[in-house]
């Protein structure tokens, strides 16, 4: 437990001083902000750039304000916060830094759990941080508008998110080059994605919770419906993590 | 008592047989050299016994205990100094040391005086900048420090000198010193000067197993001669001294060459006897008459060919 608390005060250390947390913070705050007005303004963008042209555009919603949270969150944010974390174990090999650390005494599901937990806090503050900021915002655009379960609807999106960092945590253990455990991740969503898919699935699959969770704002689907991808959500993201911490101790370094 | 016994321990990589059957013991107090060409399989050895390489075949045991691939419990005994060691280039000296102190479960004041008194011991009291920013040798020198912290009961240095220039192998050299009698050490090398100067126990590595282990002085005493080695100013100097009754039974295994000539063998007294007696009858100066004990470099030469 020593070795754990030790090695994540160490991954904090290293995400401040490296400038991950400090990326990651930006470019959620971002999100949170950039969503919102994007999406109110952008019919004044396009007319404002579009003269000769004669659209027209429906009044944007603050449904249209955390469609587009959610989608940048899902796609662009995701894929930034994969990017970022792909590294955190293949320098270490690279550069042998490990083998000091697994020498004096530290257990190997101790770096697995640290580096975990140092992604998963980042991620997770930035991420709440960012639904606070968009939520601020679209009250403020929107100040008669009430939707129903907008903070529910985050914690979906949430789950997936570390959903994605478990998987990331096995293809870093499994490959020695964050290009590679990038791609492990990419077959991972494809093949996820391809589950959704089929009708027999669909209900279970933690694809549902990135793509349903904005119809909780217009209640086309309803909280229940949720229960079960989260969990499934859930337990694959725990056996993912004890899966890493399985290969990672018959790893040769 | 051993602090490390090593038998029957076998390794491959792919269908390259690196480690072949090996045994060894290094016995408590020891500075122990481990002598081998490069990729004899040395850090491999090292890092078998650190855990970190699954062994095919054999025991390894560290202060009595076994050690277990992927377990880090018997590390608890060992400071080990890579190679080439790396740290994380973001932290300064002390908080590295902190680092590694929390893991091994130092307490906080066990840590603060064991960090000041081994960064002095190291020469990096003080020290103020980020890793990242050392020297070679400084990294060396950090990386002995680190691995001396929770007072280990063998401390495993892989190549310590190598990659370093000649001040900067002195000092780890006089750190080892230092440090001898409280620690056992094994040091893993193909300096052979290294060696000679601070090692009491060698063994060499070669095709996988160990060739030649022991002391020093028996190993140099088993596996090498004295040798006479004689220069004289003309050839027909040579010719007349070779020629000579007395000298004539040394001559087995003895090199000439033009002026020069090394006579071997066990009894160097009954030689050196020989030869004077043999310079005074044939009036005879060398230029130069030299007594050679056997070096650990033809020592080495000799069991690696």
């Amino acid at each position: 437990m020593s070795g754990y608390i030790a090695f994540t005060k160490k991954e904090f250390t290293e995400n401040i001083r490296n400038y991950r947390s400090l990326i990651m913070l930006v470019l959620f705050i971002f999100f949170g902000v950039s969503s919102p007005l994007l999406a109110k303004f952008s019919p004044q963008l396009v007319a404002a750039f579009a003269i000769n042209i004669d659209i027209t555009f429906a009044e944007p919603t603050a449904l249209d304000a955390w469609a587009q949270f959610y989608k940048n969150i899902s796609t662009l944010g995701l894929s930034l916060t994969i990017i970022l974390f792909s590294s955190c174990l293949s320098s270490e090999y690279a550069k042998g830094t490990l083998t000091i650390m697994l020498t004096k005494g530290l257990s190997r599901k101790a770096v697995i759990m640290s580096k975990f937990s140092a992604a998963a806090t980042i991620t997770t503050i930035s991420y709440w941080l960012s639904f606070g900021i968009a939520y601020g915002y679209t009250v403020h655009l929107w100040p008669d508008v009430e939707l129903p379960h907008v903070v529910f609807a985050a914690f979906p999106v949430w789950v997936t998110v570390l959903l994605y960092l478990c998987i990331l945590m096995l293809g870093c253990v499994l490959f020695r080059q964050a290009f590679t455990s990038i791609l492990f991740l990419l077959v991972a969503t494809v093949v996820m994605s391809l589950l959704g898919m089929a009708s027999q699935f669909e209900a279970i699959s933690p694809s549902f919770l990135v793509s349903k969770n904005v119809d909780l704002l217009s209640n086309t689907v309803t909280i229940n419906q949720f229960a079960i991808p989260a969990i499934t959500s859930i337990i694959i993201s725990a056996l993912l993590l004890i899966l890493s911490i399985v290969t990672f101790r018959k790893k040769q370094l | 008592m051993n602090v490390l016994a090593i038998d029957g321990l076998s390794k491959s990589f792919g269908t390259q047989k690196v480690i072949d059957n090996l045994s060894l013991s290094v016995p408590e107090g020891a500075i122990f050299g481990f002598i081998g060409q490069n990729g004899s399989g040395k850090t491999t050895t090292m890092k078998m016994v650190l855990g970190l390489l699954k062994a095919d075949n054999g025991t390894i045991q560290v202060c009595g205990e076994t050690v277990n691939y992927g377990q880090t419990k018997t590390n608890r005994h060992i400071g080990y100094l890579p190679d080439v060691p790396e740290f994380y280039n973001y932290m300064r000296p002390l908080e590295y040391l902190a680092l590694c102190s929390e893991i091994a479960g130092l307490s906080k004041s066990e840590t603060m005086e064991r960090s000041d008194e081994l960064l002095a011991l190291v020469g990096l009291a003080g020290l103020k900048k980020r890793i990242g920013g050392f020297s070679r040798g400084m990294k060396q020198r950090l990386g002995i420090a680190q691995a001396l912290l929770s007072h280990p009961a063998l401390l495993i240095c892989d190549e310590p000198t190598s990659a370093l220039d000649p001040v900067g192998r002195k000092e780890i050299l006089e750190i080892l010193m230092k440090i001898k009698g409280s620690t056992t050490v094994i040091f893993s090398t193909h300096i052979l000067s290294d060696v000679e100067r601070i090692c009491d126990r060698v063994a060499v590595l070669h095709n996988g197993g160990i060739a030649v282990s022991g002391t020093l002085s028996e190993i140099k005493a088993l596996h090498g001669q004295d040798s006479l080695f004689l220069q004289f100013s003309a050839n027909d100097e040579v010719e007349r001294f070779i020629a000579c009754e007395t000298i004539s039974p040394l001559l087995l295994g003895a090199e000439v060459n033009e002026t020069e000539i090394a006579l071997h063998g066990a009894d160097m007294n009954y030689i050196q006897h020989s030869v004077i007696a043999a310079l005074a009858q044939l009036c005879l100066c060398p230029s130069k008459m030299e007594l050679a004990e056997p070096t650990l470099e033809n020592l080495f030469l000799e069991v690696v060919q």
